[in-house]
C-alpha cells in the first residue's frame, strides 16, 4: 500500500472561488523522501493540509478528489486519526505551539492518546534529545526565536511516531548547525521506513529527496527524480532559480 | 555621519539569570547592507528590537542621530527605522492588501493621488496586484512577508531593519527583495537584516556581524 495517494485533489478556500489546487494527481511510496517546489503561494502548504486532513475537516470552502493516506480517505477520517499517521510541522509555528512550557507541548499529543506516564516519558525524553532541544525544556514556549519554535513543534509532532513526516519550510529559519542536524535525523526516519514530504525554497537542502513535485499556480508540472535539482534550465524556467 | 550606535549596551529579559546581551557597541553607518547572523536563540531578534525601541537596553544606551533613543518616542523613532518582523503576520491588522500598504502613507498626510500612485507601485513590484483585495491573514506564508515589507518599505525610513526578510520567499522573489534592498542603499538609506540564508548575504551584504554567546563580532568582508 502506498503511503500517499493523491487522486484528482482540487480544492479553493471558497466556494465558487480561484482554484488554488487543481486537479493534483500523485503517490508517494513508503520511505520516500519528496521534496515539494515552488513559488511563493503556488500552493504547497495548502496541499500539507490537505495530507494531514486538516482540509477539508477544519476549513470550508470546496474539496475535490481524494487524498489516502496508508490507504485511509482523509475526508471520512477523523482528524484525531490521521494525526497518529501523518505528522506537519506548520510554516508558521506559531499557530502551531499553545502550552506555555515546552516540555508540556512536547508531552501534550502522548498525554492525549492516554498512554501510560512512563512510556510518555520515555518518548518525550527520545525526542527531545533527538532534536537537541534540551536547553529549552523548561522555556516558555512563546519567548522562544524562531526558528526555536521550528523545532519544538517538530518534536511534539515526532512523540507521535508518524510514519509521514511532513515539513512546511521550516529548515529556512535554522542557523546552519541545526539544519544540519535536522536533515540527520529526517535520513535517520527515512532509514527506519518513515515518510517524509519537505517542502522547501533552498535547493540545496532538498538535495536528500528521492523524487521532487513541482507546483505551479496550483497544477503539478513537474514529478521527477531528484536529478532534476541538477536541470538548471528547467529550475530556471520555474524561476525556481536565479 | 553615524546613524545609529550602541554603546556597552547588555540585555536580559526579566529573570533570567545570565544576559542575553553582554557590552554590544557597534555603530550603524546609512551605507551598505549590513547582515547579523549567528546561532538560534542567541539573540539576534532581541537585539533588533533594541534597535527600534521596542525594548529597552538593560545596560548602557542607544543613540539614533546623535540623540539618546530612551528620550525618544516610538512614533519619531518609527519615522527613522521601519522594522519588519520575523514573523510578519505581528504586523498585518487591515481588512485588505491594498489598504495595508496605505496605511502608512496615509499617516504621512501624502495627498490621496499619491497614496494611491505608491500603493500600486508596490503591489506590482511585489508581485501582490492580484491579491490586492485579500485580506492579508489569508495569504499565503511569502505572500504575507511580501506584504509586510512592502508596506514598511513604502515609508522610505532612513533604516530599514529586517528580521530574517528571506523565510517564505522562493528563489525568484528573494532576488526581487535584494534589487529592491541595493536601490534603497543607492538613495542612500541604510539596511540592517538578520539572516541565516548565507547566499542571500553573500549576494547582498557589505557588512557582516555575528553574534555569538552574548557577544558581536565584526567579520571583515
Ligand atoms: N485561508 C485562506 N483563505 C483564502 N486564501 C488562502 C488562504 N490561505 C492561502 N490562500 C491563498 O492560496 C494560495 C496558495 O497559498 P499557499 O498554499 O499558502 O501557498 P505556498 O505555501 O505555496 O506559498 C495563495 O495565493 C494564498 O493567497
Ligand atoms: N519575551 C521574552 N522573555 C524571556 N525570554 C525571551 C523573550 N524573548 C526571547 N527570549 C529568549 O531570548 C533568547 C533569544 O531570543 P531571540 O532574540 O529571539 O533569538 P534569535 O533571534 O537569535 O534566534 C531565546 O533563548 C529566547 O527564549
Ligand atoms: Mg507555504
Ligand atoms: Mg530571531
Amino acid at each position: 500500500m502506498s503511503a500517499v495517494v493523491v487522486n484528482n485533489l482540487s480544492y479553493c478556500y471558497q466556494k465558487g472561488g480561484k482554484h488554488i489546487l487543481k486537479d493534483l494527481n500523485f503517490t508517494v511510496e513508503q520511505g520516500q523522501i519528496v521534496a515539494v517546489l515552488g513559488l511563493s503561494g503556488s500552493g504547497k502548504s495548502t496541499l500539507c493540509l490537505c495530507l494531514g486532513g486538516i482540509i477539508p475537516h477544519y476549513f470550508g470552502g470546496e474539496m475535490t478528489g481524494q487524498v489516502l493516506i496508508n490507504g485511509q480517505d482523509t475526508a471520512k477520517c477523523k482528524i484525531a486519526r490521521l494525526a497518529l499517521e501523518v505528522g506537519i510541522v506548520f510554516q508558521d509555528a506559531d499557530t502551531q505551539l499553545f502550552s506555555p512550557i515546552v516540555e508540556d507541548e512536547i508531552a501534550f499529543a502522548p498525554e492525549n492518546l492516554c498512554l501510560p506516564p512512563e512510556q510518555i516519558r520515555y518518548r518525550v525524553d527520545a525526542v527531545i534529545d533527538m532534536v537537541g532541544i534540551n536547553h529549552l525544556r523548561y522555556e516558555n514556549t512563546n519567548n522562544l526565536s524562531g526558528g526555536q519554535k521550528h523545532l519544538v513543534a517538530m518534536a511534539s509532532v515526532l512523540t507521535l511516531d508518524p510514519s509521514i513526516l511532513v515539513l512546511d519550510e521550516v529548515l529556512a529559519q535554522l542557523d546552519a548547525a541545526v539544519k544540519e542536524n535536522v536533515i540527520e535525523i529526517l535520513l535517520e526516519l527515512c532509514r527506519q521506513g518513515k515518510t517524509i514530504i519537505i517542502v522547501e525554497h533552498d535547493l540545496e537542502a532538498v538535495t536528500i529527496a528521492d523524487r521532487v513535485l513541482l507546483l505551479e499556480d496550483g497544477m503539478l508540472v513537474n514529478d521527477g527524480p531528484a536529478s532534476i535539482l541538477q536541470d538548471k534550465e528547467l529550475l530556471a524556467r520555474h524561476k525556481l532559480l536565479i | 555621519m553615524i546613524f545609529m550606535k550602541m554603546v556597552q549596551v547588555g540585555f536580559s529579559y526579566p529573570g533570567q539569570k545570565k544576559p542575553l546581551l553582554n557590552d554590544i557597541n557597534f555603530s550603524i553607518h546609512k551605507e551598505g547592507i549590513t547582515a547579523l547572523t549567528g546561532p538560534n536563540g542567541v539573540g539576534k531578534t532581541t537585539l533588533s528590537k533594541l534597535m527600534v525601541g521596542i525594548l529597552a537596553p538593560s545596560t548602557g544606551h542607544i543613540t539614533l542621530k546623535g540623540q539618546n533613543m530612551s528620550s525618544m518616542a516610538l512614533a519619531q523613532i518609527g519615522r527613522l527605522v521601519g522594522y519588519v518582523f520575523q514573523n510578519p503576520e505581528k504586523q498585518l491588522f487591515c481588512p485588505t492588501v491594498s489598504e495595508e500598504i496605505g496605511f502608512g502613507l496615509q499617516n504621512l498626510e501624502l495627498p490621496e493621488h499619491e497614496v494611491q500612485r505608491l500603493v500600486k507601485e508596490n503591489l506590482a513590484y511585489f508581485e501582490l496586484e492580484h491579491l490586492a483585495q485579500n485580506f492579508p491573514l489569508q495569504l499565503s506564508e511569502g505572500e504575507k512577508r511580501r506584504l509586510a515589507i512592502a508596506a514598511v518599505l513604502v515609508l522610505e525610513p532612513e533604516l530599514l531593519v529586517l528580521d530574517e526578510p528571506t523565510t517564505g520567499l522562493d528563489a525568484y522573489r528573494k532576488h526581487l527583495l535584494g534589487e529592491c534592498l541595493l536601490k534603497l542603499v543607492a538613495s542612500k538609506r541604510g539596511v540592517f537584516m538578520i539572516s541565516h540564508d548565507s547566499n542571500f548575504i553573500d549576494r547582498y551584504a557589505s557588512r557582516i556581524l555575528i553574534l555569538e554567546n552574548g557577544r558581536l563580532k565584526e567579520n571583515g568582508c
